[in-house]
């Protein structure tokens, strides 16, 4: 008798993806692409029957067309008590996304249009840990900006700031980002905020193209390089400083490995999210 | 605004970068600095680990314009970090990076550097980084002191040199270094660097015994038999004869690396995760390591590889390598049985080996455990039971696995031993920092806790010392 070798994967989590048809097979393929870092795969998509045939693989579990008022019931009885449950939001009714909130250690919210998703949010702040991929995706923006911060210069200079402009492929992206920093920064109106969209170009998908920050003394930007790949981040004024820093792959797997690695609440979100309802586009 | 943290690094999980630096490589013509340090540097960059202001002044003898000196940065990156063309990360680093031959007891040198670093003004931080031949330590480290160019005197902005290995070549020479370091440094500013320590293994271990509640309860003489560390190497010589003739394994990577590794294992807990608490703890492990005499007993033994056939090739012995000489006494494999006189481990052996041209190239820590008391399943099972084992691998495929005995499944009660591994490449979903990378970042950080102080060196050479001066009057191997 022989054995075929199994590769063994321990799962740390399961992962509870809703959303439309044709946005479940991307996000299956990212879970599929984290390799060893093992997740149990629930794939819904909403639709109008109450008990749809579920199709079973190895790691995941596929059901389309559920009706938004058994969602929950759904995955209650299909996540694993003894695993965290993160559920990854791509779309569906408000009032499914309200019942998910209260099942899911996790919620990652990723629709096109965040408006209903974001006015329900801070309602679920006090029973999951809630995010955005937008917020992810603004790492790099965030660490670049933030490491300028480090300079003393710019630290004594943070409260003086007038101006904020962002060039943006992704208008909320840029509302989050300039909530961040009104938040983090205890700006007041007098900070004008000016966002303009673009559409987003060359194979480097990126949220944000340009930030420039201005003080009487100080002009920060962080620019995306010609190629897309990297992200200039320049002070000039009382201290002149270029860093160049790449913006990563920016894959659905990459940021979804980030994710998994957080189970905590992040309050820096929470108060960009709610700054970021403020500002229009 | 509030005044004083950086309000913008909350909820960011990135780590602090140090001050605006300027790193100064001695050396910077050299093979570490090409190998190891500028690669790493561009990791760094990449990570964005690097200050926001951040410079590299090349110093050695070898004349060389910055233009030479960034592409030898962009050959390094090619050859050592499968770089293939300069991207805008590296050509941005390059940007900052300048040069300055000359040397090194040349007080013009010292003065060219001053006015390279005050280009553009002073940075905060000035890391030196002795990536040269210990005789010549002395010298720089002298003329840096005379120079006031490691002298932190307003309170602001510091001054630290980075120290490679060896630090002396017995405990005498090791005192003799340190008392001309502490001439014109610090202890603070000194920074001994062992690379094993840069090593996530090695770290980890400090996790592995400290942050978990189910192994440190068994680390101890109840249940440990003995504890092993090698250090295999495939490799013979190579081109390092030269160095490797006056130094051989004992001093090459006992002394330092593997009696950091010992230090690790033994040391008792550390009240918190300092830099002080831990090297408190490990001197105090080392100095409970009673003295190793090469009496004859067995406890110490050393070998030269001969010659042979490896991977279908033929090799030479060590004395027909080049520059080695033809009645060479220098161990090139060198194993010890040490006693440590402590409350946890008085009667476990630690066995430490190291050597070239070994079969297999590993470097592992394998703590045995005792057997049970009573082996119950002998009548049904006659085949011993094997002792629990947890090996700690620290290079190459880092990880830790666990063996311990499984019932063979079918209908009969027989066991077998069993592994159960944990892998840093497929446990986690990013990539293994070089050491190199670790310990530069610390140093720029002032973070001490992964480099030697000189109490460590002066204790682990006085272990080491008087084995040498046995083998010095026996004379023959």
């Amino acid at each position: 008798m022989t054995h075929e070798k199994v590769d063994t994967r321990v799962f740390t989590a399961t992962v509870v993806v809703v959303g439309p048809q044709d946005r479940l097979a991307d996000a299956a393929g990212a879970l599929e692409a984290l390799g060893e870092i093992g997740v149990r795969a629930i794939l819904i998509s909403e639709g109008e029957h109450s008990s749809p045939p579920a199709r079973v693989a190895e790691n995941a579990i596929t059901i389309n067309g559920l009706a938004p008022r058994f969602l929950n019931n759904a995955v209650a009885s299909l996540r694993l008590s003894s695993l965290p449950a993160l559920v990854w939001w791509r779309g569906g009714s408000g009032e499914a996304l309200d019942d998910l909130a209260t099942l899911a250690d996790r919620l990652v919210l990723d629709v096109d249009a965040p408006e209903e998703a974001w006015r329900r949010a801070p309602g679920y702040f006090e029973q999951t840990a809630v995010t955005d991929l937008r917020w992810s995706r603004l790492t790099r923006w965030r660490s670049a900006l933030a490491h300028l911060f480090d300079l003393p210069p710019v630290l004594e200079s943070a409260s003086s700031f007038r101006r904020l402009a962002i060039d943006a492929s992704d208008p909320h992206a840029a509302r989050l980002f300039a909530g961040w920093l009104r938040s983090r920064l205890r700006w007041t109106s007098d900070v004008a905020i000016e966002i303009a969209v673009h559409e987003a170009g060359g194979k480097h998908v990126s949220p944000l193209m340009k930030v420039t920050l201005e003080a009487p003394n100080l002009w920060i930007s962080l620019d995306r390089k010609a190629g897309g790949g990297c992200l200039a981040a320049t002070v000039e004024g009382l201290d002149a400083s270029t860093r160049i820093v790449p913006l990563g792959d920016g894959s659905l797997a990459s940021l979804m490995a980030e994710e998994l690695g957080v189970r905590t609440r992040d309050a820096a979100f929470e108060q960009a999210l709610t700054m970021a309802q403020e500002i229009a586009v | 605004m509030p005044s004083g943290a950086n309000p913008l690094l909350d909820g960011l999980r990135i780590e602090p970068t140090p001050e605006p630096t300027a790193l100064v490589i001695f050396g910077a013509s050299g093979d570490l600095t090409r190998r190891k340090l500028l690669p790493a540097l561009y990791q760094l960059a990449r990570g964005q680990r690097l200050p926001a202001r951040f410079s590299v002044i090349g110093v050695a003898r070898s004349a060389m314009s910055d233009d030479a000196f960034r592409q030898q940065f962009h050959d390094s990156l090619k050859e050592f970090a499968g770089l293939a063309n300069p991207d805008e990360v590296s050509t941005a680093l390059a940007a900052n990076m300048h040069y300055i031959a000359g040397e090194m007891d040349d007080a013009g040198l010292y003065e060219r550097l001053r006015a390279t670093l005050n280009d553009g003004g002073a940075p905060d931080g000035i890391l030196y980084y002795l990536a040269i031949p210990p005789a010549v330590y002395g010298t720089v480290v002298e003329h840096l002191g005379r120079a006031r160019l490691v002298t932190q005197d307003d309170g602001h902005g510091w001054r630290r040199v980075i120290v490679e290995k060896p630090f002396g070549t017995d405990l005498e020479s090791a005192r003799a270094l340190n008392r001309l370091l502490h001439q014109h440094l610090d202890e603070s500013q000194i920074f001994r660097i062992d690379h094993y320590l840069g090593k996530e293994t090695v770290q980890n271990l400090l996790v592995f015994r400290f942050a978990n509640g189910m192994f440190e309860p068994v680390w101890n003489r109840r249940y440990i038999d003995h504890v092993q560390i090698t250090a295999a190497e495939t490799v013979g010589v190579e081109r390092r004869a030269s160095y490797y003739e006056g130094a051989g394994a004992l001093r090459d990577m006992v002394q330092n690396h593997l009696m950091q590794v010992l230090a690790l294992i033994a040391m008792e807990p550390p009240i918190a995760f300092s830099a002080e608490n831990v090297r408190d703890r490990k001197i105090d492990a080392l100095m409970s390591v009673q003295p190793v005499l090469d009496g004859g007993d067995g406890s110490v033994v050393r070998a030269q590889y001969g010659a042979g056939w490896v991977n279908g090739t033929e090799v030479p012995g060590y004395r027909e390598e080049e520059g080695v000489a033809q009645r060479s006494t220098t161990e090139t494999f060198v194993a010890l049985r040490l006693q440590l006189d402590s409350w946890r481990w008085a009667g476990v052996p630690f066995y430490i080996r190291s050597g070239k041209r070994m079969p297999k190239r590993t470097t592992e820590i394998a703590i045995q455990f005792r057997r049970p008391p009573l082996h119950i399943f002998k009548k049904i099972s006659p085949t011993s039971v094997a002792p629990n084992l947890l090996v700690v691998n620290v290079q190459p495929d880092e990880g830790i696995s666990i063996r311990f005995e499984a019932k063979l499944p079918g209908s009969r009660m027989q066991l077998a031993p069993v592994m159960m591994n944990f892998r840093y490449g497929s446990a986690f979903a990013r990539g293994v920092p070089e050491a190199y990378e670790t310990l530069l970042l610390d140093a720029m950080l002032g973070d001490p806790t992964l480099f030697a102080r000189h109490d460590f060196v002066e204790a682990s050479w006085a272990l080491i010392t008087p084995v040498h001066e046995a083998w010095a009057a026996s004379g023959a191997m």
